[in-house]
């Protein structure tokens, strides 16, 4: 039990002696009203105690502003009324399809909700697609306990799932003399995860790194990598999907009904869902997911990073990770090491992410003045990083609780509900594994009813999308041989061709949209941005899929990319 | 009166001036500037480039103008009556697909192959 | 194997010029990527094209469809459709592999023209922030679409950018129905011909902001608004001239970059000022054998230079090959000058500049100094940095000399 008392001193002497503080399903729950955001995060932080509660439930509002709700699609329709899955999944972000197709694994039924149109649409796909070596976790948290068991993980999953990873390995430049100094404590620390660490001294550097920023060196961890997030999201999907599981999309839970401990039903947009278990994988939402099933006794508080990308003739900057060594703020307020530079998967130039708090849970908007503050700060570590060669930048928003810490468990207050949530950096290295064990929670709850068996015929093997590009030119003229279609080329800053766009639109969770295909085959992810080819893909959308033009969107319903034909005489064929 | 004259990318700047003898035409490098100017200020024309539908999922809309200029206020009413139109085979770069639109005497004539 | 006299990589209206111009020496191959000829000319419907080469108003269409023409009935030309170049090679002679549907086929050619074209800045390249909502398009897109597709991208849209591509734009969108709410510029002059602010907004009565631009895009789905801002001559925010302007669309016309990823990947030199290669009066790039013409050169505003520089190339490499005899152009005051270098061995009693001004000058004076000796001297009015200027000088610079072009606001 949280000692409720020794916290409202804290609160009191911190000046917010007007907030109420008590127990709550073994958390510290806070109530009350102040004036600044920043003021309800201080007291969050301070409710904290890691030893006896269960986490922080912070209901502090702000004078006078109430944040958006969460956005519903207004798709109305009875598709999944009376569907009685063993199992459901909330939230179609990489956790959420990792556990999906971990559940695939067996004899069940497995549903996976998502609101949004498409999966991997919110974090999973607005992250530096960095696989964590580990060194910057706590050396006994929940956190690096994931980290390091998914690391490994992505090698496995790399194969079966055709999606590449690179273990490029991540360079901490020392940014003062004395840093040095602390190598063999970090050395120490590294040791305890078994983590690969090696110090690489200012010559190689130089060599490696163009007009680098600092002089002092750096370590050197080896085990991290990168990986196009999104794409190990949509694999993890599909291969849930090939082996049973079925993704529900535009499907939004507006409320859950839970009695005597039990999770009954799930009233989504499309109908009320009868599950006999109920994962929390919800993200940025899962502390809303958790208050509807009956066991909230933690906080998201939204942490915003904006992050940019560079033409892919920047490149010469790096072919890893480059980030800078930091100690931990005495504050504590500081929960990032500042970002970094990251040549991704497909050879740009990443760099960010910033961290901002927000109160809105999905505004993913940027500002000049952040995007400044993300360049101006990475430009620190090379001076090679400019402004002209940014091609596009965006925002995303990490599920931060006020512990800073995941939490993946089988809740002890509602018997069916098992949760994954406040899963935000490293979350993309510790899916996997975190997968893995709430797997295994659903398998334990439902063994308690009937008997649970693995699939026989569980296919782990996932094909992914040919990428013409990167083929050997004989493999390419074989493939074009037998599908002239990946001859022609339709991005022509990517060089993806029709092909590809053909197979993104056809493939097991079906991408028509112009952001759903640019996630799968990067046609517009170049330089031009789909100036070129977004009006040869949009029609593509509608021949393929016989909507017509006027209903091709660009991210769903609301998106439509054209508003009508500009002669009453349209032309019937198109 | 100050008018740009739009007869060719140098866009020079007219002053057009009504005098006893008639308007009077200044700042113009060539004759057709001068002839602008007076056809602006008495009765504006312009000519019309747009588009047509067709009945061919290659082509779904075809180039078109007009062969020559049209009174400027009737130009939304032929966009309109355009709209109507289709293109219903094959053309050549040149030929008429409709003519003496609106009893202007002037024809739409299709600017590329199709 | 057939080895061409030149393969020429792009099928708009420089690739089309270069590919007859040099077919009166040999068999060209033309590569296009796209289904039909003509480059963006085919989405121009609107006329003002060819008046300086055929002395008649024609439409973008029109132009390319006479090259076409040319191009389909000559011999000595094979055209390559829907086919991509995907990579390059140099030996004595160029080797060029392409995909199509057909498959990966390489080509071997002695001179190579890069007509690659120009793509569009986008919305973000030009520090557009908010969200990432559909609806927001560079100008291009929305030519495309409207003029090719027949389709309407928005109902009430706003432009940023008062070049020729967002006037036109402009009067297009408002012919077929959709509401321009205004166009807006950051600079506090248009950017575009006269003609076109006249013709294209003044006619339809949709307003110009100068010193304005858009800062931020609302709306999550599909725009909402935009904010507008005032910016300084040195294109700083003005606080407090935030306005939020309800819209369904954005389209973006901000400038055209040449395309020269191909080149790059051969090592020509760029030139930082026109974003084009490095080129002697021949546009020839200084990898032997390379030409470079039209918009992928630099940007022109008007098509028939573009037909112009790839006739040049053309015509330059049917001459006997001799060895360049380089000399460089020094250039002040220009915000670029090409060609940059001249070859000596080929040079002709005149050669043709092109360039632009760095900054708008009322009276202006070109001067050319050979180490140090005025040789020409030529005085302009109105110079405008959007307005590209061609001038053809008599020159025989010596080896070894040192060619200054200066361009100077005229002392009075």
């Amino acid at each position: 039990m949280p000692d409720i008392r020794k916290i409202k001193r804290k609160l009191k002497k911190a000046g917010f002696g007007s907030i109420e503080v008590s127990e709550k399903l073994g958390g510290v729950w806070l109530r009350g009203e102040l004036d600044e955001y920043e003021q309800i995060l201080e007291c969050g932080r301070l409710a904290v105690d890691k030893k006896t509660s269960r986490g922080v439930i912070n209901d502090i509002r702000l004078k006078g502003y109430i944040p958006a709700p969460m956005r519903i699609p207004s798709l109305r329709d009875n598709l999944y009324e009376g569907r009685t899955p063993d199992v459901l999944v909330v939230g179609g972000g990489i956790v959420g399809c990792a556990i999906a197709r971990e559940l695939s694994r067996y004899d069940i039924n497995v549903m996976l909700a998502e609101k949004e149109y498409d999966i991997a649409t919110g974090q999973s796909a607005r992250n530096d697609g960095m696989i964590h070596a580990g060194i910057d976790l706590k050396p006994d948290s929940i956190k690096v306990k994931y980290n390091m068991r998914g690391n490994k993980l992505y090698d496995t999953l790399s194969k079966e799932l055709d999606v590449p990873v690179r273990k490029v390995g991540q360079y901490v430049l020392l940014t003062k003399k004395w840093h040095k100094l602390l190598y063999p404590v970090v050395v120490l620390r590294a040791r305890k995860n078994n983590i690969p660490i090696r110090y690489v001294c200012q010559k190689e550097l130089d060599r490696k790194i163009p007009k680098i920023g600092y002089r002092h060196g750096a370590m050197f961890f080896a085990g991290a990598g990168i990986v196009s997030p999104y794409l190990m999201c949509i694999a993890l999907a599909e291969n849930a999907v090939q082996n049973g599981a079925e993704i529900c999309l535009n499907t939004a839970v507006t409320g859950i009904e839970h009695k005597d401990g039990r999770i009954l039903s799930v009233a989504t947009n499309r109908g009320t869902i009868y599950p006999k278990v109920v994962v929390n994988a919800a993200g940025v939402f899962s502390d809303v997911i958790a208050e509807q099933a009956g066991d909230r006794h933690f906080t998201i508080h939204p942490r915003k990073g904006v992050e940019a990308i560079l033409d892919k003739k920047a490149s010469r900057i790096t072919d890893s990770v480059i980030g800078r060594f930091a100690m931990k703020s005495s504050t504590g307020k500081q929960h990032t090491k500042g970002g970094g530079i990251v040549r991704t998967i497909d050879g740009n130039i990443l760099i960010g992410p910033s961290a901002v708090e927000t109160p809105e849970r999905e505004d993913e908007s940027t500002t000049c003045e952040s995007l400044d503050e993300v360049l101006v700060k990475q430009q620190g570590l090379t001076g090679e990083l400019t402004r002209s060669d940014i091609i596009t930048y965006f925002a995303g928003t990490r599920a931060a609780t006020y512990e800073e810490e995941f939490i993946v468990e089988k809740s002890p207050v509602i018997q069916n509900l098992v949760q994954a949530a406040g899963i935000q950096s490293p979350g993309i290295t510790a899916a996997p594994a975190i997968a893995e064990d709430i797997a295994k929670f659903c398998t334990e709850i439902l063994s308690e009813t009937k008997k649970i068996e693995k699939k026989k015929d569980f296919n782990p093997i996932r094909k992914g999308i040919p990428c013409v590009r990167e083929l050997p030119i004989e493999e390419r003229a074989a493939l074009i041989k037998k599908n002239p279609d990946y001859g022609v080329i339709v991005c022509r800053c990517e060089e993806i061709s029709k092909g590809e766009i053909l197979d993104a639109i056809r493939s097991p969770i079906p991408a028509t949209t112009l952001d759903a295909i640019k996630r799968r085959v990067r046609a517009g992810m170049g330089r031009c941005q789909g100036g070129f080819c977004s009006p040869v893909i949009t029609r593509m959308i509608a021949e393929e899929t016989g909507v017509g033009l006027l209903h091709v969107t660009k991210k769903g319903e609301g998106s439509e990319l054209l508003t009508s034909y500009t002669k009453e005489v349209a032309n019937d064929n198109l | 009166m100050e008018v740009v004259c739009i007869v060719c990318p140098n866009g020079c700047l007219l002053q057009a001036e009504q005098t006893p003898e008639g308007i009077k035409v200044s700042g113009n490098k060539c004759k057709r500037g001068a002839a602008f100017a007076i056809e602006e200020l008495t009765a504006p024309k312009r000519s019309l480039t747009t588009t047509v539908a067709t009945c061919f999922k290659d082509m779904p809309v075809v180039p078109v103008r007009t062969d020559g200029e049209i009174p400027k206020e009737k130009i939304f009413e032929l966009m309109s009556f355009l709209k109507t139109l289709r293109a219903e085979r094959r053309y050549k770069m040149g030929e008429i697909l409709a003519s003496d639109i609106l009893g202007t005497g002037v024809n739409i004539i299709v600017t590329c192959d199709m | 194997m057939t080895i061409y006299k030149a393969a020429v990589i792009g099928g708009g209206p420089a690739g089309l010029a270069a590919a007859l111009a040099a077919s009166k020496g040999g068999k060209v191959l033309l590569i296009e990527r796209e289904a039909r000829l003509g480059g963006i000319l085919k989405q121009c419907v609107h006329d003002g094209f060819g008046v300086i080469r055929f002395g008649e108003k024609l439409s973008g269409c029109e132009y390319a469809q006479r090259f076409i023409d040319e191009v389909r009935s000559n011999k000595e030309i094979d055209i390559r459709l829907l086919t991509y170049v995907i990579g390059i090679k140099k030996n004595k002679t160029f080797h060029i592999t392409a995909t199509s549907s057909s498959g990966i086929e390489t080509y071997e050619a002695e001179n190579l023209i890069l007509a690659n074209g120009c793509r569009e800045r986008t919305a973000r390249q030009v520090n557009i922030h908010g969200t990432r909502p559909a609806g927001v398009m560079t100008a291009g897109v929305a030519q495309n679409f409207v003029n090719l597709l027949g389709v309407l991208p928005g109902k009430r849209c706003v432009i940023l950018g008062s070049g020729d591509i967002g006037l036109i734009m402009a009067r297009r969108l408002t012919l077929e129905g959709a509401e321009v709410l205004g166009v807006y510029e950051a600079k506090n002059t248009p950017s575009g011909l006269t003609r076109n602010i006249s013709q294209c907004l003044n006619d339809f009565n949709i307003p110009l902001h100068l010193s304005a631009t858009v800062k931020r895009v609302f709306g999550n789905k599909r725009v909402e608004a935009v904010e507008i801002c005032k910016v300084t001559e040195k294109m700083e925010y003005i606080r407090g001239t935030e306005e939020i302007l309800p819209c369904d669309t954005l389209i973006v016309s901000v400038g055209l970059i040449p395309e020269n990823e191909l080149a790059e990947s051969l090592s020509v030199e760029i030139d930082p000022r026109t974003r084009g290669p490095v080129v002697d009066q021949n546009m020839q790039t200084m990898q032997d054998g390379v030409y470079s013409v039209g918009n992928a050169l630099h940007v022109h505003d008007l098509v028939d230079y573009v037909s112009e520089t790839a006739e040049t190339a053309g015509k330059a490499l049917l001459q006997p090959a001799a060895p360049r005899e380089l000399v460089k152009v020094d250039a002040k005051g220009f915000l670029y000058l090409v060609p940059q270098r001249l070859d000596l061995a080929s040079i002709k009693d005149s050669t043709v500049f092109y360039f632009r001004t760095a900054v708008p000058r009322k009276a202006a004076t070109l001067t050319v100094r050979a180490n140090g000796q005025t040789i020409y001297a030529r005085n302009y009015t109105n110079l405008k940095p959007p307005e590209m200027e061609k001038i053809s000088i008599p020159l025989k610079p010596r080896t070894g000399e040192k060619l200054e072009f200066i361009l100077s606001d005229k002392e009075v």
